[in-house]
């Protein structure tokens, strides 16, 4: 069915209001995930297929909790968009690490609700009380990297919470390491606080570089740190205590000042912790977000406490899936999740062959 | 034994207190009984190995091959008496420790033991042999000169634990070319092999120091270079990378032999399609993923049905998902991990999302049940499932469509379960043959592999054995030393 006209503003308005509330319900949250279900269901084919092959639709659906996940492999296979793509100004797509080529395509029609989920979260779980901070960023901009949710992300930082100051500190020929220095250096002497954002595997060529130059910072009081990604798939992988360790002690920052970013292409929202003195750290959406923990064949929420995969209701998620189904492992906690890696699939056990190492094996 | 902990190995030489002793490591979320495992340091170790050089130098080769036969053949008679004792143990320790179901467990060891029997073992010998004296003594050459073949003095075993008992195989292969072993067992099923190895000195006390079962944590390079170095060949059953760690490991004068990743797969062409006989195909199919739940490397992980039989390929791909449904009635599928379980529901989930974007393609079933029939009308390769009875389905129209299906796979196949005609089968076997399939056997047999097949393609008792040549240069020379005048 064709979207009727100004369906989706009204959509969307909806969910900006949300987003700004500072107090929402249970039922309210349910009302709109609902809501948006049956957007979805009427103006996405595919979507709608999908459903009915779960056999569920918005006249069965009552619950936030049974709208059904979509594998974020569907980002892949198949095209999640009520909006017909062609409209849609802005896609972000995976980098592909575990299918080859074959990259997940999460379509925008416009960046409003995504930019307003991303700053309100932002403020409240990095910048806290601060409304700007000197930004350095070890991440590609949007011109080189137009269709990666995190290039965006981090734009989005810079535009709106970092000072004038802030830079980005890598090209395409690499981390731009005597400028960085030189900018935390500068940090350090002035007193001014500075915040360093980028991937996680970033950071541990930084650690590298600067380990090369016997390098360590004591950055000025109010400064902080944002990783995300991990270091799936990365040519060098480091414990995840290690790397906080790391962080700490070569910016010279409590472990509490190392907060890390859960976010993925599938989603328009992303998770935070506050933090990590301890690691596995506890991750938190806001509001308009919420998580649970599936058993993996059932799709049925495991017990509280129990290891079980991520599912995720994204109420900003309005023009793909508003429930996706992830391939991360964690449990639950009282306010959050811990997140515990990803769902590998098994080691082929001796000799039979298993299809994931199959596809390890092919993409080395 | 005591009842509650189960001690790994067979330690000839140590006395239980002089080993320290772990808890099993690993995934072995099944277990209910405690198992542990002996931590040999690498001085333990090394006494060992050459404890088994010297005994199997003067116990076992000493002995004819018939002779351990009788030795070997006692001890499977045992394991098949369903009241021997350690029969019993086996049946009470391997549910627990593997996950699998008791039912198949006793099923499974029952007709495996079959293809350990003394006639089947002197088959077994002469299928490497033409003439099993020549591991007995030197014997004369039909072309002048003499040849004796000499199993090594020490080889070092390192077993895979996916399907139980495994090592039977290569425990009874050394003992027949009468070579020492040391075997070290997999977290994964550490039971048979411990159990097997007393029961035969149990039978025979001269074997008391012949050989060693052991256990260490893969990887641990210090022991393993150790232990390496001792030995005259290393064989090794794992995945690739498990595999390419250990040979980086083996120094120049050792041999390796390493039996890695496989694939098998089920071939039913249209003959065997009739509108009876393909019911019967599709429950010998249904045995084949079922046994052992798809973990040995013979497992089928894809059916190639052939199209034009009154039976059609989605036909038969229905029928397959009710035997597997009416075995999971008697063969229960083993508790699935949380990772096992999370890559099955990811594979059904890829193949549903091809069935919404109008692929022909069937997923047979809910995701609750303990088995997957995935069908496909179009010609999809041959690639590795989850395991676990997930069975992918495909109708192909001809042999050669099939063999390019499968081609891409070469240096991985193995078994290919086959129900063909008799014209159809051999000129089929050529064209499996020729792409590196190495073995083809009935449907519902892929599980078992007659005694004396040939492993991956190779030599089971040849490549444990070193010939000696005495050349007729030798004997003619000799001739002209005699005490008597020529």
């Amino acid at each position: 069915m064709a979207i009727a006209d100004g369906d989706t503003e009204r959509l969307t308005a909806e969910i900006l209001a949300f987003i700004e509330k500072s107090m929402t319900s249970d039922e309210e949250f349910n009302n709109l995930a609902l809501r948006i279900f049956a957007h979805q269901f009427a103006y996405n084919p595919a979507f709608q297929r999908f459903c009915q092959m779960r056999a569920k639709t918005p006249r069965t659906v009552k619950r936030w909790q049974d709208i059904p996940a979509v594998p974020i492999n569907g980002f892949k296979d198949l095209t999640l968009s009520c909006v017909p793509v062609a409209d849609c100004t802005r896609v972000f797509m995976t980098s592909g690490t575990t299918r080859g080529d074959i990259k997940g395509r999460h379509f925008h029609p416009n960046l409003t609700v995504y930019d307003a989920s991303m700053k309100k979260h932002f403020q409240a779980c990095f910048m806290k009380s601060q409304k700007s901070v000197r930004m350095g960023i070890i991440f590609p901009n949007e011109t080189m990297m137009p269709n990666s949710s995190l290039a965006h992300y981090l734009a989005l930082a810079v535009k709106n919470f970092g000072t004038t100051q802030s830079a980005y500190y890598l090209d395409d020929t690499g981390i731009k390491i005597d400028s960085l220095i030189a900018a935390l250096q500068e940090a350090q002497d002035s007193g001014q606080a500075f915040a360093l954002l980028g991937a996680s595997y970033s950071f541990v060529h930084l650690f590298d570089e600067l380990e090369k130059r016997q390098l360590k910072f004591k950055l000025p009081l109010g400064s902080r740190i944002l990783d995300t990604g991990g270091f799936k798939g990365q040519s060098r992988e480091i414990e995840m205590n290690d790397f906080y360790e790391q962080l700490a002690q070569t910016f010279g920052l409590a472990r509490s000042q190392c907060i890390n970013m859960y976010g993925m292409t599938e989603l328009s929202t992303q998770f935070y912790d506050a933090g990590n003195e301890e690691v596995p750290s506890v991750k938190r959406g806001p509001h308009w977000m919420r998580s649970r923990l599936v058993d993996p064949v059932s799709g049925e929420e495991v017990a509280f406490g129990d290891r079980g995969i991520l599912a995720h209701t994204d109420l900003a998620n309005f023009n793909s899936t508003v429930t996706i189904l992830t391939e991360d492992v964690g449990t639950a906690t009282q306010d959050g999740f811990l997140l515990l890696g990803r769902a590998q699939g098994v080691e082929a056990k001796g000799c039979s062959m298993v299809v994931d190492e199959f596809l390890r094996s092919a993409s080395a | 034994m005591n009842d509650s902990v189960f001690k790994v190995g067979y330690l000839p030489g140590l006395a239980a207190q002089d080993v320290s002793w772990i808890p099993l490591p690993g995934p072995n979320s099944h277990s209910t009984i405690k198992v542990e495992v002996p931590q040999l340091s690498a001085a333990q170790m090394l006494a060992i190995a050459d404890q088994v050089k010297r005994s199997s130098s003067l116990h076992l080769k000493t002995m004819t091959v018939s002779e351990i036969i009788r030795v070997i053949d006692k001890a499977v008679a045992r394991l098949l008496d369903l009241n021997d004792h350690h029969r019993q143990k086996l049946e009470a320790l391997l549910p627990s420790v593997t996950g699998f179901d008791s039912e198949m467990i006793r099923l499974g060891l029952t007709n495996y033991l079959l293809s350990f029997r003394a006639p089947q073992l002197h088959r077994f010998v002469t299928e490497d042999f033409a003439n099993p004296k020549l591991i007995d003594e030197f014997q004369p050459r039909a072309k002048n000169g003499w040849s004796k073949a000499i199993g090594a003095d020490l080889g070092i075993h390192i077993w895979a634990g996916n399907v139980p008992a495994l090592p039977l195989w290569s425990m009874v292969c050394a003992l027949l070319v009468k070579s020492g072993f040391i075997g070290k067992v997999s977290s994964g099923e550490p039971v048979f092999a411990s159990v097997f190895a007393a029961l035969l000195v149990e039978i025979e006390p001269r074997w008391r120091d012949c050989f060693a079962v052991v256990w260490w944590k893969g990887g641990n390079s210090e022991l393993e270079a150790a232990t390496f170095e001792r030995a005259e060949l290393v064989l090794a059953y794992g995945g690739n990378a498990a595999l390419a760690q250990i040979r980086s490991r083996i120094p120049p004068h050792t041999r390796f032999l390493g039996y890695g990743h496989k694939i098998s797969f089920g071939i039913v062409t249209a003959s065997a399609l009739g509108t009876r006989k393909g019911k019967a195909c599709s429950e010998l199919a249904a045995l084949d993923i079922a046994r052992w739940d798809q973990q040995g490397c013979y497992s089928p992980q894809v059916f190639y049905v052939q199209t034009g039989g009154a039976v059609t390929p989605r036909i038969f791909a229905e029928q397959l998902f009710t035997e597997l449904a009416s075995l999971e009635h008697t063969l229960h599928r083993r508790a699935l991990s949380f990772e096992e379980a999370a890559s099955l529901a990811t594979y059904r989930q890829a193949h549903e999302f091809e069935m919404l974007n109008g692929s022909k393609r069937v997923v047979f079933g809910e995701k609750h049940d303990a088995w997957c029939v995935v069908y496909s009308d179009e010609a999809l390769p041959l690639l590795p499932g989850p395991l676990n009875r997930c069975i992918l389905v495909v109708a192909v129209d001809s042999i050669d469509e099939l063999i390019a299906l499968i081609k891409p796979q070469s240096r991985y196949l193995q078994t290919a379960g086959v129900a063909a005609s008799p014209e159809e089968l051999l000129p089929l076997a050529e064209c499996l043959g020729a792409v590196g399939v190495t073995r083809i056997c009935a449907l519902g047999a892929m599980t078992s592999p007659q005694a004396g097949w040939h492993h991956d393609g190779r030599f089971s008792l040849l490549d444990l054995v070193r010939m000696v040549d005495v050349e007729y240069s030798a004997e003619s020379l000799a001739e002209s030393f005699t005490r008597y005048e020529l």
